[in-house]
This record gives structure tokens, sequence and C-alpha cells, in this order.
């Protein structure tokens, strides 16, 4: 009888310390598990970050090619106007386009009511699919020297209204360039030879390089009031909510 | 053949892993390159696509050395399938929508003419890399992972319970 019993107590003994070796495996399990997992969470973390300052460096490059007047562009408004909206565009850019399509005319009556001060900067983002991006910028410089500011509007604008396909941009020929200047206002004599010989392509690297200094990647790319507008899920969306922030 | 199948595993979890690495270590320091892909596949409200612009780089890299060392190889294995079937969605709803965008896989990303003939392509290497992280989250373990080190069986009496 007190044999069985010593033996019991030996096989409760041998029961309670597997009960606690397994509890110790359980525990040393979870802590590297814990470890891991807190290894990941601090490589994700310091990537994140590595991020956000980039991203902050870049917000701020932006912000200060906005803020003042760039010598490769046209505005419409007055600069005394309650908000600044700059758009970096290529002529050639369907979203750009899309984005003109959308916007214009309410752009164009906020600048009118003192609402907002815009400047349209166009660059050339797209000559790798054709130089129309760069015979189309050129022109705009020469309208934009040769007639002003306002018919250079116009033209940009028309330029738009007829934007070739990215998929052909051969379609619109210089010709048509001038013919489009003409019907802005600009004089034929005035820019129908530098328009055929592309003769600003300098002007157009300057307006690349100063674009591409200021951090700018992608068109369009809108700054309003010193921060990059980006609120909408398409171009749509964001044609709406630009003209509803400056309303 | 279930040693086989162990190597195997390893060499999925390196594809795997090697090309989560890249993926996401070419985008931690292109943050506004990352966003804009993101936004390209105009799926997401524009504060979502920038937090996921931001974040994802960093998850790919960690998913990433996960897989190649092998480290709970099983839950990021699991990890990388899901993000695989993400991408995959993306791409084919692009597709459908006739948006033609770089993928952004590797950095880059945005507005791409002539795009949409690469997309066949992206989503068979994406299914493919789907289907390795999918065996490794089923196989119970690889060959050289540090898995193996890191959680030894357990002692012989409860051995039989230790599933993973």
């Amino acid at each position: 009888m007190s044999d069985k019993s010593k033996a019991n107590a030996r096989a409760e003994k041998a029961a309670a310390e597997r009960a606690a070796q397994a509890k110790r495996e359980a525990r040393r399990r979870w802590l590297t598990i814990g470890g891991v997992a807190l290894a990941m969470a601090l490589i994700i973390g310091g990537a994140i970050t590595i991020s956000l300052l980039q991203k902050n460096k870049n917000d701020d490059k932006l912000a200060a090619a906005a803020s003042g007047r760039s010598d490769y562009g046209v505005t419409i408004g007055e600069e005394s106007a309650p908000h600044k909206v700059v758009i970096y565009e290529d002529f050639l850019c369907p979203y750009c386009g899309e984005l003109e399509k959308q916007t214009r005319e309410d752009l164009a009556q906020l600048a009118a009511d003192g609402k907002v001060f815009v400047e349209y900067r166009p660059f050339d983002l797209l000559s790798q699919l054709g130089d129309y991006p760069i015979r189309a910028t050129s022109a705009f410089s020469v309208v934009l020297d040769a007639s002003g500011p306002a018919v250079a509007k116009k033209f940009h604008d028309l330029l738009y209204e007829n934007q070739p396909s990215e998929s052909d941009p051969g379609s619109v020929t210089n010709d048509d360039l001038v013919e489009r200047a003409v019907e802005a206002g600009a004089k034929e004599s005035d820019v129908a030879d530098a328009i055929r010989n592309v003769s600003n392509k300098d002007w157009v690297a300057k307006a690349t390089s100063e674009a591409k200094a200021a951090g700018v990647n992608g068109t369009p790319t809108i700054i309003l009031d010193g921060k990059v507008f980006t609120d909408g899920r398409t171009i749509d969306e964001q044609a709406e909510n630009l003209i509803a922030a400056l309303d | 053949m279930k040693g086989s199948l162990a190597w195997v595993g390893l060499l999925a979890r390196l594809v795997t892993g090697g090309v989560w690495i890249v993926a996401g270590a070419l985008k931690i320091t292109e943050p506004d390159a990352s966003i804009a892909a993101v936004r390209a596949y105009q799926l997401l409200p524009s504060s979502v696509a920038e937090a996921v612009g931001i974040a994802l780089p960093g998850l790919e890299v960690v998913v990433g050395l996960a897989l190649v060392l092998g480290v709970l190889a099983r839950g990021a294995a699991a990890l990388s399938s899901l993000l695989f079937v993400a991408f995959i969605i993306g791409i084919a709803s692009v597709w459908a929508r006739g948006i033609e965008i770089d993928c952004g896989c590797f950095g880059g990303g945005g507005a791409d003419p002539g795009a949409s003939s690469a997309y066949p392509w992206e989503i068979a290497r994406d299914v493919a890399l789907l289907a390795a992280s999918l065996l490794v989250a089923w196989l119970p373990r690889t060959r050289l992972a540090l898995d193996s080190l890191l959680f030894v069986p357990r002692a012989a009496g409860a051995a039989e319970g230790d599933g993973s």
C-alpha cells in the first residue's frame, strides 16, 4: 500500500514536471514569436519613417517651387487672390486634358471673381512617346513671347481641346499648331516660322528642368496653396474637389 | 516525397521572398512614385492610397525577409498570398476598366499607354508567385528555415502535439 502511494506520488511529480516543462516551452515559443514580430514591426516602422521623411522633403521642395512665379507658365486671375493653384502639365498627357476639360471654365470664372490665382506650367514629360510635347510647348512659348499671356492661355486651351492621343502624337502637325495659334489670336507672321521650326526648344528644356528640380514627376501635378492636391479617386473627382475647395 | 517537397518549399521561399525584397526596397525611397502608383489604380480614396503607398514597401520588405530567412515562414507566406491576391485583383480591375497604367510593381507606376499588353503576363507572374506562397504556407516546414532553430520541437512527451 505504501509502495503504491509512493508510486502515485512519483507519477504525480513527474506529471507536474512535464506540465511545468510544457509551460516553459510555450512561454519560450511565444517570447520568440513576440521578438520576431517586434523586429518586423521595427523594420516596417523604419521603412515608413524613411518614406515619410523623403516625402516631406519632396513636399517642401514642391511648395517652395509653387510659392513663386515661374518664368515658364501662364497665369489667370490676380496674384492677391486668397488661393493659389499651380498646375504642372504636359500637352500630351490625357489626364491633363481631362483635368482641363473639367476645370477650365470654373477656374476661369473663379479667377475672374478674384477667388483664385492659377498658374499653368507646361513642360515636357512625355516626349519619349513622340516629339509632340516639345513641339507644343515650344509653340506655347512662342505665342507667349510674341502675343502675350492672354493669347497664350487661349492657345493652351485650344491645344487641349484638340489633343492628339498618346498613341499617335504626330497626328497634330506644326501647321496645325500655327493654325491654332492664329485661332487663339496670334498674328500669323509673328509666330508661324518659330512654331514650324520648333525654335524654342531651349525654353522647353528649361521649363522641364525647373519642373524636375521641383520634384514633379507626373502630370497633372496640382498644387493648391503650397500643398499637392490629390483629393479624389479619379481625375474627374479631383477636378470636382479642386473647384469645391476654391469656391 | 516529403523531403523533396521541403526543398521545393525552400526554393519557393527564396524566389518569392527575393521578389518582395526587391519590389519593396525600390519603393521605400520613392514615396511619391509609390503613392502615385497606388493612386493610378483608381480604386482607393486619396488618403487611403497615400497610406498604402507609404506602408506597403516596408511590409513587402519584411514579408520578403521573413520568407528568405524562413522566420515565421507560414505566416509570412499566408500574408504574401493575400498580397498577391490583392495585386491580381488590382491589375485585373484596371484591365477590365480599360485603364492603362504601369503596375508599379517594382517602383515607377502611373499612366502608361500600351501597358495593357503587359497585363496578362503580370497576372501570370503574380499567379505563379501566389502558388509558390500557398505552397510555403501549406508545408509544415521547409529546408534551411530559421524557424527550425527558433522553434525546436518540444520535449519528447509533447512532440506529438507540435503540429507546426
